[in-house]
């Protein structure tokens, strides 16, 4: 246990606080934080004691070669690795200082307060409406001015609504890449979550689309905290205020973005940043 | 591969013809590859489409017109001999006979009129012929009646011989009951109307007196212990009724049934089973005020009367019995011939077709179950002296009344089968009312062939729907949670071991069904019903303990193979279901089932029924559906399913909302290709429904399918007899019905596939 705490960067906020140029002080709380989480794939380690605090209402992006765990991690957060056969995890992940692995934790409850988009466009093959209100539905909402507000307010908030506004009742599965994904975190952001979990979202997408998601991260981040796991170095440091840099299931650095590309703490994250490998 | 080439290092030249030589022979055989598949796939649709023609062949002379023409035309022989009384047609359409009114039978050849022979009743000299009749047709039986109230009863007589390996026939008249004429009226009348059946031992006279008295004489044959001598017994009877309400006399070939009508259309009916004691069955009148019968008679096989009136309608009346045993004469339909009143009328011999003339010589032909006009032609003008239709109905003659005889042929193969007799109820002869029936054959000639498919297609239908109840809630269900919740490690197992489930032979399911099932639950039919009501119970009321159950226990069992739980619950629960039945029998339905339906519902039990069908056809078409969904749900992509999760539904939640909607197409053509196989299933149809083309829809009775029948029937059945084509019809209307059904499966199929296309 000794050698992994050794192992562990976790940030102390307050310090990061005082360094923080670009942001108003006083705004970063820490919304989710890792205690020396470890999973196991079978008797496989993935993730070695992860410790980290995520602050509210910010970026945190995981960077990293491919199998270091930082999609691992990322899901994590709401309980995804359930579904996966044969995970193990030990340590803990608090959500507003509520263990999400106690026995007492409705999973389905903690997935609607943090939700996910996943890297391939994954709507459902009912209608745009349907897909964004599907949340609200499965929570037994089907007031129809309900859902109609709702499904509005989330297109506008995803930044697709001006292009979708007259075919909702089209099946989703007829729109672009691009869209599709706006569909998928109107639909994530439509419950109301506090946390949404990207995992590289815009992978999958040419670089206009890409180029709207970003810009649609940029606005979602002054309501929700959002972590985002990317390959893409440059998206990291265009979109996140914080950065995490992972590498074979370690915490290797974490601060901030512009503090981590610039002048990172570690050799493995400068050779990684710097293109050495990956 | 571009790539790949240009990293390779230079070939040798020899190389280099080698990989020619390689690449061509991969487009070599690409191309024939993609031929044969091309190949395969037309030769499929070709084999399809050669099927259907070759039904349709079959079936099409089913479709074909009647058809009639007269062929000669020739002067009655034998003018001499007297005017013509009756004219009758043998076998095989060479001689034809005609009676005349001196007592002399003319044999003629059909095809040209001459004269084969001649022969003399050898009426008495002193008494003069007062009256005529023909008996049974099929039988040649014709009897004169005398002035002196006697009777010669004569019968034709075809002997064939083959001299030279040539077919010769010698015409010639014997006399059953001698060749004296016996004695009808005993006070010596003169009969002025007669009617006579004669059958092996018994023969019944019926006669009009000259003073009005309608006489019954009844002879039985007595053979002698001691010699051969052959004597007669003789009875005589004298009907309640007077002579002057009896124009037509007809009695039926079993000498029960005597129909006496006057021309204003007053029918009386009497039993004359015991020739001494005629009984009056019914009496009423079959016309219209003003219309007045012009022509009688039987129908082949004397269940129904033919009645002729001066309108030019012919009506069909037949003797029916309604629930409560009470008989009546009910016409059962009619046809219109012509305006003017129909003056012969000539039954065939071996179906239910009719020839009839009218006064302007105009004939017709109908079939009276297909309810068809068959043929309408002007064969003579004016009045018809005399018809008569050949025994196979491929021919008939016509006399005008100026002596000359026209001869033509007919082409009728098929006139039973018609849009009504196939498809609509229909009043058979002695039915009570119109139904839907089939019954193809029997051993008779004068047996009324009832081809409806109705009831066939109630019963596949109805079989395929209750196997389709068992099959579709443990199919779809157990898919569900086989690709949805169940562990791989379990599926692994359980996929292929239902898929084996499929590969048994139907004929072994068949035979189980028939032979140990259908015992099985009839003995058990409360043990039956108790297990589909209490192993459901019992899964549920384990399912709501486990849950209450301590947490140690629950994650002893892991995620997936909760299934493995139940199963002691069901076994246990099925078990108590059976050990319960007894007492539940006795609480509830008085110690038996059956019985008590019976008593209370009036609901028959047969052994071989629609529950044992559905549960054996069930099995059969469940490992198709199961796998056909199965695969359908497990391939539903794992991005939506945790895209759900992810957005906090529940698994539940995740399986009917995204995970069924995404695999509705597979599901709905599972369902589809199970329905077309379980109409088209026939052995355990054969063998476990009893065949019986009933149409009830309880699911106690048994059934017959348009397979099962073909099976049945299609052996036994003539080659190109109307029986045989219409079997092929069957076999074509259940080809249509499973075509259209997976058409119609594959389209929808198609729609939604393009729906869900992008996933």
């Amino acid at each position: 246990m000794t050698t992994a705490q050794k192992r562990t960067h976790g940030i102390d906020i307050s310090a990061l606080n005082r360094d923080d140029k670009s942001q108003q002080a006083g705004s970063l709380e820490t919304c989710i934080k890792v205690e020396n989480l470890d999973l196991f794939y079978g008797d496989k380690q993935a993730l070695h004691g992860v410790n980290m605090e995520m602050p509210r209402k910010k970026v945190t992006a995981y960077i990293g070669p491919s199998g270091c765990g930082k999609s691992t991690l990322l899901r994590c957060i709401n309980r995804m690795n359930d579904l996966v056969d044969g995970v193990t995890i030990k340590g803990k992940i608090l959500l507003d200082n509520e263990d999400i692995y106690d026995k007492s934790v409705n999973v389905a409850a903690l997935r609607r307060r943090v939700g996910m988009v996943f890297q391939k466009p994954n709507p459902f093959p009912k209608t745009i409406y349907e897909n964004v209100a599907y949340g609200l539905r499965i929570q037994g909402i089907n007031d129809r001015r309900i859902l109609d507000e709702v499904v509005e307010k989330s297109l506008r908030g995803a930044a697709l609504w001006d292009e979708v506004k007259n075919r909702l009742n089209d099946n989703a599965l007829g729109m672009s890449g691009g869209q599709q994904q706006r569909l998928v975190i109107a639909r994530a952001i439509a419950i109301e979550p506090e946390v949404i979990l990207l995992d590289e979202p815009a992978s999958a997408l040419d670089p206009i689309s890409t180029l709207k998601i970003e810009e649609l991260i940029n606005e979602l981040k002054d309501k929700y905290t959002i972590v985002i796991v990317t390959h893409n170095m440059q998206q990291a440091a265009r979109v996140s205020d914080f950065t995490a840099f992972m590498y074979m299931g370690e915490l290797i650095e974490f601060g901030e973005t512009s503090e981590l590309f610039t002048n990172p703490a570690k050799k493995q994250t400068e050779d990684y940043i710097t293109g050495r490998y990956g | 591969m571009s790539e790949a080439h240009s990293t390779q290092p230079h070939p040798s030249l020899l190389q280099t013809s080698a990989s020619d030589r390689y690449q061509r022979w991969r487009l070599v055989k690409d191309k024939i590859v993609a031929r044969c598949v091309v190949a395969g796939g037309l030769s499929i649709i070709v084999a399809i489409v050669l099927i259907f023609f070759y039904l349709l062949y079959v079936v099409f002379p089913l479709l074909l017109p009647a058809h009639a023409e007269s062929v000669g035309r020739y002067d009655a022989p034998e003018p001499g001999l007297g005017k013509t009384l009756f004219l009758a047609i043998e076998e095989q359409n060479e001689v034809a006979v005609r009676f005349t009114d001196t007592g002399k039978a003319v044999f003629f050849n059909v095809a040209d009129g001459s004269t084969v022979g001649t022969e003399d009743l050898s009426i008495p000299q002193q008494v003069q012929i007062t009256s005529f009749i023909h008996g049974s047709l099929d039988k040649g039986i014709v009897a004169y009646g005398l002035s002196d109230g006697r009777a010669l009863v004569a019968r034709q007589d075809y002997k064939q011989t083959y001299p030279g390996g040539k077919r010769l026939i010698t015409p010639s008249l014997q006399y059953p009951l001698g060749k004296e004429p016996v004695v009808v009226d005993s006070k010596g009348q003169a009969l002025t109307q007669l009617e006579v059946k004669l059958s092996d031992s018994n023969t019944t006279l019926l006669a009009k007196t000259a003073d009005n008295r309608i006489v019954l004489a009844s002879f039985s044959k007595k053979e002698s212990l001691f010699d051969d001598e052959i004597s007669l017994e003789r009875s005589e009877a004298v009907l309640d009724t007077t002579g002057n309400d009896v124009d037509f006399m007809l009695l039926d070939k079993e000498q029960r049934d005597l129909y006496l009508a006057n021309r204003q259309g007053d029918l009386s009916v009497f039993n004359v089973t015991d020739k001494s004691q005629p009984v009056i069955k019914h009496k009423l009148n079959v016309m219209n005020q003003g219309v007045q019968i012009s022509s009688m008679e039987f129908l082949n096989g004397d269940l129904s009367v033919l009645v002729g009136d001066n309108n030019g309608v012919l009506s069909q009346w037949s003797m029916v019995r309604d629930e409560q045993n009470h008989f009546s004469v009910e016409k059962l339909r009619s046809f219109k011939v012509s305006d003017a009143p129909i003056l012969a009328i000539a039954p065939e011999q071996r179906r239910k077709g009719i020839l009839v003339a009218d006064a302007n010589g105009l004939i017709g032909i109908y079939n009276s179950t297909a309810e068809r006009e068959l043929i309408k032609e002007q064969a003579i003008s004016g009045k018809p002296q005399a018809l008569a239709i050949s025994p196979r109905a491929t021919a008939f003659l016509i006399q005008s009344e100026d002596g000359k005889i026209e001869h033509w042929t007919i082409e009728n193969e098929h006139p039973e089968v018609s849009m009504s007799s196939l498809w609509q109820k229909v009043w058979y002869e002695s039915y009570s009312k119109p139904e839907y029936i089939w019954q193809s054959s029997s051993a008779s000639n004068d047996f009324e062939p009832k081809m409806s498919l109705v009831p066939l297609v109630f019963g596949t239908l109805k079989a395929a729907f209750y196997s389709m109840l068992v099959a579709i809630p443990l199919s779809l269900f157990g898919a569900i949670y086989t690709g949805y919740f169940m562990a791989p490690r379990i599926r692994q197992y359980v996929k292929p071991g239902i898929e084996i489930m499929g590969a048994l032979p139907t004929v072994i399911l068949g035979f189980l069904a028939g032979l140990w099932l259908a015992p099985f639950i009839e003995m058990n039919l409360t043990g039956i019903f108790a297990l589909l009501m209490i192993v459901p119970l019992g899964v549920m009321i384990f399912a709501y303990f486990w849950q209450k159950a301590p947490k140690e226990i629950r994650h002893k069992i892991p995620e997936g193979w909760d299934a493995l739980v139940l199963i002691p619950v069901i076994i246990f629960s099925g078990w108590l279901a059976f050990q319960l039945s007894p007492a539940i029998e006795a609480l509830c339905f008085n110690g038996d089932l059956r019985t008590w339906m019976r008593s209370e519902f009036g609901i028959g039990y047969d052994q071989r029924n629609t529950l044992v069908v559905g549960l054996a056809m069930g099995f059969a078409v469940i490992p198709m559906i199961f796998s056909i969904a199965e695969d359908a749900i497990f391939s539903v992509p794992k991005h939506l399913t945790t895209g759900s999760l992810a957005l906090g539904a529940t698994p539940w939640q995740t399986m009917t909302k995204v995970v069924l909607l995404t695999a509705s197409p597979g599901i709905f053509s599972a369902i589809m290709i199970g329905f077309g196989r379980a109409v088209g299933e026939t052995m355990i149809v054969l063998m476990a429904t009893g065949n019986t083309p009933v149409m009830d829809l309880s699911i106690f009775q048994g059934l017959r399918t348009l397979s099962a029948n073909i099976a049945v029937e299609m052996p036994e059945s003539e080659v190109n007899s109307t029986h045989y084509r219409v079997l092929f019809l069957a076999a074509l209307v259940l080809f249509m019905f499973t075509f259209i059904v997976n058409t119609l499966a594959e389209v929808v199929r198609q729609n939604l596939r393009q729906k869900y296309s992008s996933l």
